[in-house]
């Protein structure tokens, strides 16, 4: 157990935990990032007012109904393949930040819609009237109105997906899970191995679900205040 | 490069797929179960105790919803043996599966026991119920209708969490698609078939639930 805990605490093992780790989260934010601005986008292709356009509509509810429903590994799985099918040589970053993005990309978009559809209709009636088109109106007066329906669920999700992200090292990404792979390969004890990787997860949900707790909060003061302001 | 797609190949394991998504749907079904029992525990704990036990129950909840599940079942796969605690893969998955189902019907379910009001109970003595009475036409009608979609939705997630099973060589859904996958090589094509396999067989629990739901309890809302 004691030889165990100085292999652990090597600077080479250290550094191996420090890097999969700065993989993890990297992949966690690129993927989330991406995946949310193409949500916004599914979002606003279902959306009457702003691209009253119905097979733009179609596809996105198509879109957003099939891919919420496939596991994450099976997802990992067809990205994988499609890219070997079409012939391109990518990295295993690339094809799990794929992978993320069309997660997050389906949620987001329920998300955004959830958002856009909490503001009542008078209000985009109310910016047509000011000869406000589409996008003006979505910029200037629904948006600002929006934005705290969409961000603290779509950042919960977040969280979801950071955990999803486990499910990379099975196509051989060296991220967290796979550190503690080639830890309780080299002889690491598993309880060690499995243990410290599992506080390093929660060490990085943990804090991000208090900042989404946090910024609904936020945002929903913030909000309150904005009327009474107006009132 | 000269990769054809050939679906005809896969044709023939179609069936084998299909027994696989039923055993993904009762795999589901016995770890929702189980952590339905535990979160029940757990958010009574939660509401109504206090102490070490509830301190604990907390613990157990928060750690298991900021942890990745695969890591759980590693860790329950791999390290319990260390203790002399041997489980077989399938034991691992669906306790895994039951813990992690566990902590979040813990929050769903405490959500529930906060939306029944003491005015309502009191009203109710008031109207001479007993305490039976109380709890079948007051509480539960409440409680069902609070909690059936959050339920459903958590269902259909535990359904989509199963394909990890396939890691540690369960024949699920995913588990069978793996093994074809080993046959054929037929990758894309396999995978693109049971992803579709997925999308349907949680379109069918959605609409089983969503008909229970409006028949039983005439709930509107639509899960998931």
């Amino acid at each position: 157990m004691e030889s165990d805990l100085a292999q652990f605490l090597h600077p080479g093992n250290l550094r191996l935990i420090g890097v999969s780790f700065l993989t993890t989260a990297s992949l966690s934010f690129l993927g989330c990032t991406i995946g949310f601005l193409a949500g916004f986008g599914l979002a606003l292709m279902r959306h009457p007012r702003i691209i009253p356009f119905a097979p733009a509509r179609w596809l996105a509810i198509i879109y957003t109904e099939t891919f919420r429903r496939i596991p994450f590994l099976v997802k990992l799985m067809v990205v994988f393949f499609a890219f070997q099918f079409a012939g391109l040589n990518v990295s295993m970053f690339t094809v799990a930040v794929t992978t993320v993005a069309l997660s997050a990309a389906a949620f987001a978009s329920e998300n955004v819609r959830a958002g856009l559809e909490s503001i009542h209709n008078n209000q985009w009636d109310a910016a047509e009237t000011l000869n406000m088109g589409g996008f003006t109106a979505l910029r200037r007066v629904i948006l600002p109105q929006a934005w705290p329906v969409m961000i603290p669920p779509s950042m919960t999700y977040s969280v979801g997906l950071v955990k999803s992200t486990s499910i990379a090292s099975q196509i051989g990404l060296f991220e967290l899970t796979y550190a503690a792979r080639i830890m309780s390969g080299k002889g690491i004890s598993a309880a060690l191995a499995y243990g410290s990787i599992l506080i390093l997860y929660f060490v990085l949900c943990y804090s991000l679900n208090r900042f989404a707790a946090w910024l609904e909060i936020r945002l929903a003061t913030s909000r309150h205040r904005q009327t009474q302001r107006q009132l | 490069m000269g990769y054809t797609l050939q679906y005809g190949q896969i044709t023939p394991h179609l069936g084998y797929l299909a027994e696989g998504a039923f055993l993904s749907f009762g795999l589901a079904a016995i770890g929702f179960l189980v952590g339905w029992m535990i979160g029940i525990v757990c958010a009574a704990v939660t509401e109504y105790g206090r102490g070490p036990v509830r301190w604990l129950v907390r613990a157990y909840v928060t750690f298991f919803l900021n942890t990745p599940i695969l890591v759980q079942i590693f860790f329950l796969f791999f390290a319990l043996p260390e203790i002399g605690i041997l489980l077989t893969s399938f034991q691992a998955v669906t306790i895994g599966l039951a813990l992690n189902a566990g902590a979040y019907l813990t929050e769903i379910q405490r959500a529930g026991f906060k939306s029944v009001r003491r005015e309502e109970q009191e009203a109710a003595i008031t109207l001479g119920f007993s305490r039976v009475q109380t709890i079948r036409y007051v509480v539960l009608p409440h409680i069902v209708r609070v909690l059936f979609p959050p339920l459903s939705n958590q269902y259909i997630l535990v359904i989509m969490t199963t394909s990890i099973a396939a890691i540690f060589g369960i024949e699920e859904l995913t588990g069978r698609a793996y093994n074809i996958n080993s046959t054929t090589f037929r990758s894309l094509e396999i995978f693109s078939v049971v992803a579709l396999y997925y999308v349907a067989l949680t379109f069918f629990a959605s609409w089983i639930l969503y008909g229970i739901g409006r028949y039983l309890f005439r709930i509107k809302a639509k899960a998931f």
